[in-house]
């Protein structure tokens, strides 16, 4: 029932809505009070006073409020669509939706609610809902032109190229006259409408639009961009040359406007009879501007033999003259093909000893210019020894101690001494020698981040963070922690979370696993704001490119390393819940009265911690209550440490936010597929286990991990005695390697004869042969340590094996033998080290 | 190295390289807001030499200028500002800084008739300020005491922008008389969420501001 207020109720009423949207809580919080003194059951007013409270941060007293407001008063638009807006705040959009449309078939033509509704809408990808919505928002305002362009959109996102242009189309027809020159909108807006018309794929079409707006269009890097595009894509090739000479005017370092110029010019880096001319192109625009990279450059890529040795020779000796540092990096991809890989060197060991002919008779003359030359030579070759595909060491060192000789206080080449001692696996070393480098510049954050790293690949938590904390905003909530959580810094959460992996603190990892993913979640939530706002901006273009990277957004490499990681975690912990309390872990293993003593040290410990984070708790509530306002407060981390995280009941449900996102977006990624298997198994979903061996298989027919899966799959499904009959039958149809009836032995055996010199291979073997059988574990332990004999095994993959034997729980000696074994081929590595 | 335009899937590495090197950082939907208000002013540096790993590689931005248009400007002048700018260190001395700068400010003059280009730099900043200065034409239009967390001033730059031609076509048209401005964003304020507040920061503006989107 509509509950009417008297007059003066009403105008409070009023200042309660406009309080709100100023953001003038308290104001409003006393208004509605007085309201509800004379009108307790007002449901309007409580639920104004609820959407107050939540933006105040009292969320659940605030959804309270609003029930008891839409029991008073079922019938309010108001109190539904507050209902709504209180679930949106919690994430949760399906309730938000449903409370938007009760509220709509209250009032159904409320503007507001109705674009409440359409951005949900369109963050939940309900493109159908979005259409509908924004249709009706359209006819209830189409004099507004950006209502028609969001109708476009949603016909847009949602497939329907056709009705899109349409609509732009017929608002377009509405104006009177042209939009004057400066209308952004407009000229946007026609923009839209022609990639529209190419995506449906009728690119003469969108060529003959594009030539009628192009003159008057503001974006000319784009509009010059499409047309150049268009004629090419049409064969109109002359034209197209013309179109991506013009783009190269502009911008002559962009390969894809060279890729289109040698297109439109049909000229073929496989054609030997081309490149000749190809070169020729690329000189002629060199002869043109004298510090263009790229005509330079790119020759190298489909030059060979002696016209790339003349061209590397020129190139290298342009770069090394004037001392530009990154030289290596931007040729370090030829590397790929041998040849080029050997007249590189070549080349700059060349100029190394002609610098060495010439000696010390010219200095005089140009004395720094020479020095450059010679340093930069150096540096390249010690970069050159320092890659991993064309590693040597000792030489990296040696040319790298030479240039410090040189430059004692050079960052660039302590750094890179540091990276060659990461490389011998001299972690600690090299950590502190970065860390000398960094010293060298402190006011310089490039060094200051890598030091960082460094010191978390030595696992250095507490010292990198000291190192972080000279350039982050101490004074955030949670100090340098917590201004790197705020300033979404992931590649330092990913880096913390694996040096805590690696020291088996599992809470503390899966702590900044769960960081980065949710600051995925974040990134997912940031363009909901631009759901309207690009629309008053009218940068649709840009807008449909950001949704469409939404759409996989958790496909980045940053979400996959962390999930896998995460991961990896869960299983554990599915495995072992005792992981779960790792104070308790250490314990089984002493004697009883090293026990006790080991548990009253923990106990204190334990005390002590407490008391210190009731102490700052107390702290930081006098500091909060001394300052309390209406911004909205930033919530105490009652998990710091991620033990809650760890104590979860369900590790492989837990393990699904992880995975989902990974197996949804990154299909290509085996180890996903890897890890993904491992989970299904433990939960007995063998079919989705299947899958995920079978989509390794696709991605690598010879995947160890895979291999081994398949063994304990074939295993497992022998011991469960009854599956479902579709089961069993897609099972029986799909699941064909290893045979149903195969001796897994054997099939084992075979896999380690194939692959006796990968070790990769051989661990995967052992780790089979070990789950079909433990009686093999010794077995097993002597032909791991055999590995380390095989000349292709990595330094990484050592590093593996001597996991696996931590998996296997192998006696301290088997393992020392390892790492002694190990050591000696590895003499730097630490990891080696007991 | 490619100089292009920032696309919204290269904001996760343009972010990377910002807190690797500057210590003025900023979250995702503060680049987002420069992406999605001024598409046309933003370049990043790739290096595309390296052999991808996976499908999913990002690209590798070594260096870029995060841009945009002064959405209330004091003076009623349009006019661009640098938000942030930086290359990382292992690529410097190949120009990048200067050649994001151009693309950036043609763009400026084109898209949006910005009539100059503003920016702040440390005062310590040698060769930030050689850039601007000797490189691109910057010329010092005050200094703004304690702009920096930690005491330091600032240079206010500015370049004109006016000889930038603002209307070539293919044909070479001369430009046609000009408009005014902006023709949306007018609306009222509407809180959108920006980076932190005042840092310290190399070639990078402090967003003093909490209000900024139309």
């Amino acid at each position: 029932m509509p509950q009417p207020l008297p007059s003066k109720e009403q105008t409070l009423f009023r200042s309660v809505v406009k309080y709100y949207e100023g953001k003038q809580y308290k104001k409003g919080l006393k208004a509605a009070d007085q309201i509800l003194k004379k009108h307790p059951t007002h449901g309007d007013t409580q639920a104004m006073k609820a959407l107050i409270l939540n933006s105040q941060g009292h969320g659940e007293e605030a959804f309270t409020l609003c029930k008891a407001a839409l029991k008073n008063d079922m019938k309010s638009h108001i109190c539904w669509h507050v209902y709504g807006l209180l679930w949106r705040s919690v994430k949760n959009y399906e309730e938000a939706i449903k409370a938007y449309k009760f509220a709509l078939r209250i009032e159904p033509g409320s503007l507001n609610i109705l674009r409440d509704l359409a951005l949900l809408q369109c963050q939940i990808r309900d493109y159908d809902g979005y259409i509908e919505s924004r249709r009706k928002m359209m006819q209830e305002r189409p004099q507004l032109r950006q209502n028609w362009t969001a109708l476009a959109v949603a016909f847009h996102l949602a497939g329907n190229l056709t009705e899109a242009e349409n609509i732009l189309k017929t608002y377009e027809e509405t104006l009177k006259q042209t939009p004057p020159k400066g209308d952004i909108e407009h000229s946007e807006a026609v923009l839209y409408k022609n990639t529209i018309i190419a995506e449906s794929g009728d690119t003469e079409r969108a060529l003959k639009h594009l030539d009628e707006i192009i003159k008057s269009n503001l974006d000319r890097t784009s509009a010059l961009e499409l047309r150049a595009k268009y004629l090419l894509d049409l064969g109109r090739n002359e034209e197209a040359e013309q179109a991506y000479r013009n783009l190269l005017e502009r911008n002559s370092e962009y390969r894809a406007y060279f890729d289109g110029l040698e297109r439109a010019l049909g000229l073929s880096r496989d054609n030997k009879a081309d490149v000749e001319k190809l070169a020729e192109l690329y000189q002629s625009y060199a002869k043109e501007n004298s510090r263009n990279d790229a005509t330079r450059r790119v020759p190298l890529d489909f030059l060979s033999g002696d016209a790339f040795k003349a061209a590397a020779d020129s190139y290298l000796r342009w770069k090394l003259n004037k001392g530009v540092p990154s030289t290596f990096a931007n040729i370090k991809s030829l590397y790929a093909d041998a040849e080029k890989k050997a007249i590189i060197e070549e080349l700059v060991l060349g100029y190394e000893s002609e610098k060495k002919a010439n000696g010390s008779a010219k200095e005089e003359t140009n004395g720094d210019k020479s020095d450059r030359f010679e340093q930069s030579v150096l540096y390249f070759l010690a970069q050159h020894y320092n890659y991993v595909l064309s590693r040597d060491l000792k030489k990296a060192n040696e040319y790298i101690d030479r240039l410090i000789k040189l430059d004692p206080k050079s960052v660039d080449y302590h750094q890179t001494k540091a990276r060659i001692q990461k490389h011998t696996g001299d972690i600690q070393k090299a950590a502190e020698t970065i860390n000398h480098a960094r010293e060298l510049d402190e006011r310089d954050r490039y060094i200051n981040t890598k030091c960082a790293k460094y010191q978390l690949r030595a696992n250095e938590n507490e010292k990198a963070l000291a190192t972080m904390s000279k350039f982050t905003r101490n004074e955030a909530v949670g100090g340098p922690l917590g201004d790197l959580h705020d300033m979404q810094c992931m590649w330092y959460l990913i880096e913390d979370g694996e040096a805590y992996a690696r020291q088996q603190k599992y809470g503390l990892a899966l702590k900044r696993f769960t960081a980065i993913a949710d600051i995925f979640d974040v990134w997912h939530e940031d363009q909901f704001d631009f759901h309207s706002f690009s629309l008053r901006k009218g940068q649709i273009r840009a807008y449909i490119d950001m949704i469409r990277w939404e759409d996989h957004l958790r496909n980045h490499p940053f979400f996959t390393r962390a999930a896998i990681n995460a991961v990896k975690i869960y299983l554990k912990l599915a495995d072992d819940p005792k992981l779960a309390n790792p104070d308790q872990l250490d314990l089984s293993k002493l004697d009883p009265t090293e026990r006790k003593k080991a548990e009253k040290k923990a106990k204190k410990e334990r005390e002590r911690k407490e008391k210190e984070e009731a102490d700052r708790k107390a702290a930081a509530a006098a500091k909060a209550t001394a300052k309390a306002d209406d911004e909205d407060k930033k919530k105490e981390d009652t998990d710091p440490n991620g033990e809650k995280l760890l104590q979860t009941k369900e590790p492989l449900e837990a393990a699904q936010r992880f995975l989902k996102p990974m197996l949804e977006h990154s299909t290509q990624i085996v180890q996903a597929q890897n890890v993904g298997f491992e989970v299904y198994l433990r939960s007995q979903r063998y079919l989705l286990a299947l899958k995920c061996l079978q989509a390794a298989r696709e991605l690598d027919l010879e995947n160890p991990m895979a291999h081994e899966q398949s063994v304990r799959l074939r295993q497992a499904l022998s011991k469960v005695s009854e599956l479902p009959a579709e089961v069993s039958q897609v099972v029986k149809d799909t699941f064909t390697t290893p045979a149903a009836d195969a001796d897994l032995t054997a099939y084992n055996n075979e896999f380690i004869k194939k692959h006796s010199e990968s070790a990769r291979h051989l661990q995967a073997a052992y780790t089979a042969r070990y789950a079909l059988d433990n009686s093999t574990k010794s077995q097993n332990e002597t032909d791991l340590i055999k590995t380390l004999d095989l000349s292709t095994i990595t330094f990484e993959q050592a590093e593996q094996g001597l996991a696996l034997l931590s998996e296997w729980k192998s006696e301290e000696k088997v393992q020392d033998e390892y790492r002694s074994k190990a050591a000696s081929r590895w003499s730097e590595a630490n990891v080696f080290i007991k | 190295m490619d100089i292009r335009l920032l696309r919204p899937s290269d904001i996760p590495h343009v972010q990377l390289a910002n807190i690797t090197n500057l210590p003025e950082n900023y979250f995702c939907k503060y680049y987002l807001y420069h992406a999605m208000s001024w598409p046309q002013l933003s370049y990043v540096a790739v290096d595309v030499s390296r052999p991808p790993k996976t499908p999913y590689d990002p690209p590798k931005i070594v260096g870029y200028v995060l841009a945009k248009m002064e959405e209330e400007p004091t003076d009623g002048i349009p006019h661009g500002h640098i938000t942030s700018l930086s290359v990382m260190r292992t690529h410097r001395r190949l120009g990048l800084a200067e050649k994001l700068m151009r693309q950036s400010q043609r763009a400026m003059a084109e898209t949006f008739d910005a009539k100059y280009v503003s920016l702040h730099v440390r005062m310590s900043n040698i060769a930030a300020l050689n850039l601007y200065k000797e490189t691109l034409g910057f010329s010092v239009d005050k200094v703004e005491a304690k702009y920096y967390a930690d005491g330091e001033d600032a240079y206010s730059m500015r370049m004109d922008l006016t000889n930038i031609p603002r209307d070539f076509t293919e044909d070479g048209d001369a430009s046609e008389g000009k408009d005014e401005g902006e023709a949306v964003g007018s609306e009222k304020l509407q809180k959108v969420a920006i980076g932190r507040q005042r840092g310290v920061a190399d070639l990078v503006e402090v967003v003093e501001k909490k209000e900024v989107a139309a």
